[in-house]
């Protein structure tokens, strides 16, 4: 396929899942927000999620925050600014994707222009605004798996998918660990970051006991049953990458393997057998290191159309 | 409000030719839609506008408008109410594109070799010495099956007694198919049950046969040819289009980055290295496609390109330099070409045309501007013309003063009134001017147009302009046997 058409169709699916992984991690903040974690820090994920309008001098209230988070147009990380690109990504291999994907994210783009989403956020229940733009991007997912065909594109797309879900994995744990630092309360904190990455019945169901940071640790990172887990995405990573042995420049093939193939044995066997917060912190940074060097390549090796 | 009280604005003028009624009756081949329409209430007619509206955005059959680094999404105006054309009125029109496109291809093949056109006295060489769209480098180029005009849009119009007239040649990258397309699968949602109860003709042939046309042109003895359509990319008004095409008949959307040219051939870049293409079906103009031999500033299309198809190694489509047989100067000698080439009388008509740089027509047109238009010969899209009978005398002067500074680029036509048919606008059933275009696909195998065409609706009363950039929107066109 064409590089150029390999390249938006994976990042397009980055930019998908982000929007995703975004929306369920500030629902589940805001609900935090409104309950059990009092005098919430809006502050710190404003700028941990790279938000470009961030200004530290003031102290944004819940609906602002949601607001600068989700719709902000000037904010270049923005989930509207995300499905803008997914779109314009979308756009551009429009022949390539099929109809049906096409129209699925050109409804999620006028959905969240909607005046009626910003009225939500900002006067309304942002949790009904957020259920809805969730249900969108679950569509997505759907229309995605019972459209496209199994070909090249495929790949990409789900290579840029379990890519980006790793990254946000670490970015979201990293986050909570700052929180932690700051706050304390280290099982309400765990909670909810489970809780943004849909994991909490699956812990109280594999590990049967109550939270524990090690336990915690573990799945975030190493649980290959759960899907938001980074070795796991990092395996999907690799199958996936597998189907294109068939289709690819032998050279390019290997190097790329021998990359994936080192980053999971490092994440399988680098882990201290009891992690804490702290002892985490390296790991997770090396693995961040690796991600993105896997992710040059693969625009090197791939992508490299210009 | 009832049916009747919709249709009673429906006013027309007795010398336009209005498609649906004659003298307050309606005709024949509009009787059986306007059964089934008079059996919808006007609150659902709105209804079904709106639904019309909401499908297009949703589906993302929309341009977009940059403005302050923002797209806003547009929809191309789409008027529900379908235009009806009868099988015989389609003959006519069918066989007079034929004949059309048949002459002006060998034209192009003359006018790139011998010239006998010009030698034998029928067309002045001046002509076409001045025409900027004559490219000097397609000279003695030979082109696959010579053909040059593979794919045109012919735009028509009816006079007042009803009669079709060609206004204007679109040879180089007509473009609306796929509003062809797009408003017969609308109509199938606002009116289920209608099109097959009306026993319209299809359109959905239409990618099938260009897909055919294009594999045809390849020069590899190869089972299955490389063909890929060249887009200028996302930010061309017409990329829907292109989308839409390339979707249709499974060929890569390449834009120019995507391809390089090496020892004389093209090849697209993929994931798994460099791969040959044979056909390129081009939507970008011939000034935009070679850097290295046209302008150097294009970044849309690809260098080398133009000698990799010099060498046969590629075909484009359409072929380059088609822009000489549909510049408006030349259009007045078509008539002239269908009898030198094919020794046939014109079937279609054609709207007198007066050359400005000829000083008897000057002083005629200006003489007679409140009944004329003056338009510039080589640009389309309703851009830089002058409606007589619209136009104040200061604009008139200060026209006259842009005609005089070049007259070879423009030409004068006598203003005609293009019939009307129904239209829903204002929750009013009311008539509109309209246009048509069909589309001709000229392969190994001869011509062929499906039977529809793309109609273009003037949406403001009284308009007479009908191209999109000028607030024109469109309608299904309904061939019906």
């Amino acid at each position: 396929m064409l590089s150029r058409v390999a390249d938006a169709v994976f990042w397009m699916a980055r930019y998908m899942e982000r929007t995703d992984n975004i929306l369920r991690v500030l629902r589940t903040n805001y609900i935090a927000s409104q309950d059990e974690i009092q005098n919430f820090d809006w502050n710190l994920w404003i700028a941990g999620l790279g938000c470009t309008t961030y200004d530290e001098t003031v102290k944004p209230g819940y609906r602002q925050a949601l607001f600068d988070l989700l719709l902000q147009k000037e904010n270049d990380t923005s989930v509207l600014t995300n499905i803008v690109r997914a779109r314009e990504n979308a756009r551009s291999v429009q022949d390539y994707i099929t109809k049906e994907v096409w129209q699925c994210m050109n409804d999620y783009y006028h959905l969240i222009r909607e005046k009626h989403t910003e009225y939500l956020i900002l006067h309304g229940d942002p949790v009904t605004a957020f259920d809805n733009l969730l249900r969108e991007s679950t569509l997505f997912y759907g229309t995605v798996d019972i459209t496209l065909n199994r070909g090249e594109g495929y790949t990409f797309l789900n290579m840029g998918k379990y890519i980006e879900r790793m990254l946000r994995s670490l970015d979201f744990l990293e986050l909570k660990i700052k929180e932690l630092e700051q706050q304390g309360n280290e099982l309400v904190q765990w909670k909810y970051l489970l809780y943004a990455l849909s994991g909490y019945e699956f812990h109280t169901k594999y590990y049967r006991n109550t939270l524990s940071t090690d336990n915690v640790l573990h799945q975030v990172m190493l649980n290959v049953q759960f899907p938001h887990s980074v070795l796991y995405c990092m395996q999907q990573v690799e199958r996936y990458f597998k189907r294109l042995d068939s289709v690819s420049v032998p050279e390019h093939f290997k190097e790329m393997e021998f990359l994936l193939g080192k980053a999971i044995s490092n994440l399988r066997y680098g882990m201290p057998t009891a992690p804490t917060a702290v002892t985490i912190k390296p790991i997770l940074q090396n693995t961040r290191v690796e991600i993105k060097s896997l992710s040059q390549k693969l625009a090197a090796l791939y992508f490299g159309y210009s | 409000m009832s049916f009747a009280s919709l249709l009673a604005d429906y006013a027309t003028s007795g010398h336009i030719w209005d498609e649906m009624c004659t003298q307050g009756e309606i005709r024949n081949h509009y009787k059986v839609f306007f059964d089934s329409l008079s059996q919808v209430s006007p609150a659902d007619l709105l209804r079904k506008d709106e639904l019309a509206k909401k499908l297009f955005m949703s589906q993302g059959v929309t341009f977009t408008v940059y403005s302050d680094g923002e797209g806003i999404e547009k929809i191309f105006p789409f008027d529900i109410i379908p235009r009806i054309i009868t099988a015989a009125e389609w003959q006519q029109i069918e066989a007079g594109i034929k004949q059309r496109i048949k002459a002006l291809n060998i034209f192009l093949k003359d006018i790139y070799h011998d010239q006998f056109i010009i030698k034998d006295g029928v067309l002045p060489a001046a002509l076409i010495h001045s025409c900027p769209n004559f490219l000097r480098e397609m000279v003695n180029v030979d082109v696959p099956f010579n053909i040059y005009t593979h794919i045109s849009g012919i735009d028509l119009i009816r006079d007042s007694d009803g009669s079709f007239f060609v206004l204007e040649d679109n040879l180089r990258t007509p473009s609306g198919v796929s509003y062809m397309l797009e408003n017969r699968n609308m109509t199938y949602r606002v009116f289920p049950g209608l099109v097959p109860h009306n026993n319209v003709r299809s359109v959905k042939d239409y990618p099938d046969l260009l897909f055919k046309n294009l594999l045809a042109l390849s020069n590899r003895q190869k089972s299955q040819p490389t063909v890929v359509l060249l887009t200028p990319g996302i930010y061309n008004s017409a990329y829907f289009e292109h989308t839409t095409l390339a979707r249709l008949m499974g060929v890569e959307l390449v834009e120019g980055r995507d391809l390089v040219v090496d020892n004389a051939k093209v090849y697209m870049k993929t994931t798994a290295g460099l791969k040959q293409v044979d056909v390129i079906y081009r939507r970008v103009d011939d000034d935009f496609i070679d850097p290295l031999i046209f302008n150097p500033g294009s970044i849309l299309g690809v260098s080398g390109l133009y000698y990799a198809y010099r060498k046969g190694n590629v075909a484009i489509v359409n072929a380059p330099g088609n822009g000489v047989a549909d510049d408006k100067a030349v259009y007045p000698f078509v008539p002239d070409m269908i009898k030198y080439y094919l020794n046939e009388d014109p079937i279609l008509k054609t709207v007198p045309t007066y050359a400005m740089d000829n000083p008897e027509h000057f002083t005629h047109v200006f003489g007679n501007i409140e009944r004329m238009v003056i338009k510039k010969t080589n640009e389309s899209g309703g851009y830089g013309m002058l409606m007589g009978s619209a136009a104040t005398e200061q604009q008139v002067r200060d026209y006259k003063k842009e005609v005089q500074k070049n007259a070879r680029q423009f030409i004068a036509q006598p203003i005609i009134s293009l019939s009307s048919v129904p239209c829903f606008i204002n929750n009013k059933i009311q008539p509109r001017h309209v246009d048509l275009r069909p589309f001709a696909l000229y392969g190994p195998q001869g011509i062929e147009i499906v039977p529809g065409g793309l109609t273009r609706v003037a949406l403001r009363e009284g308009s007479l302009v009908v191209n999109s950039s000028q607030g024109g929107g469109s309608k299904d066109t309904w061939i019906v046997s």
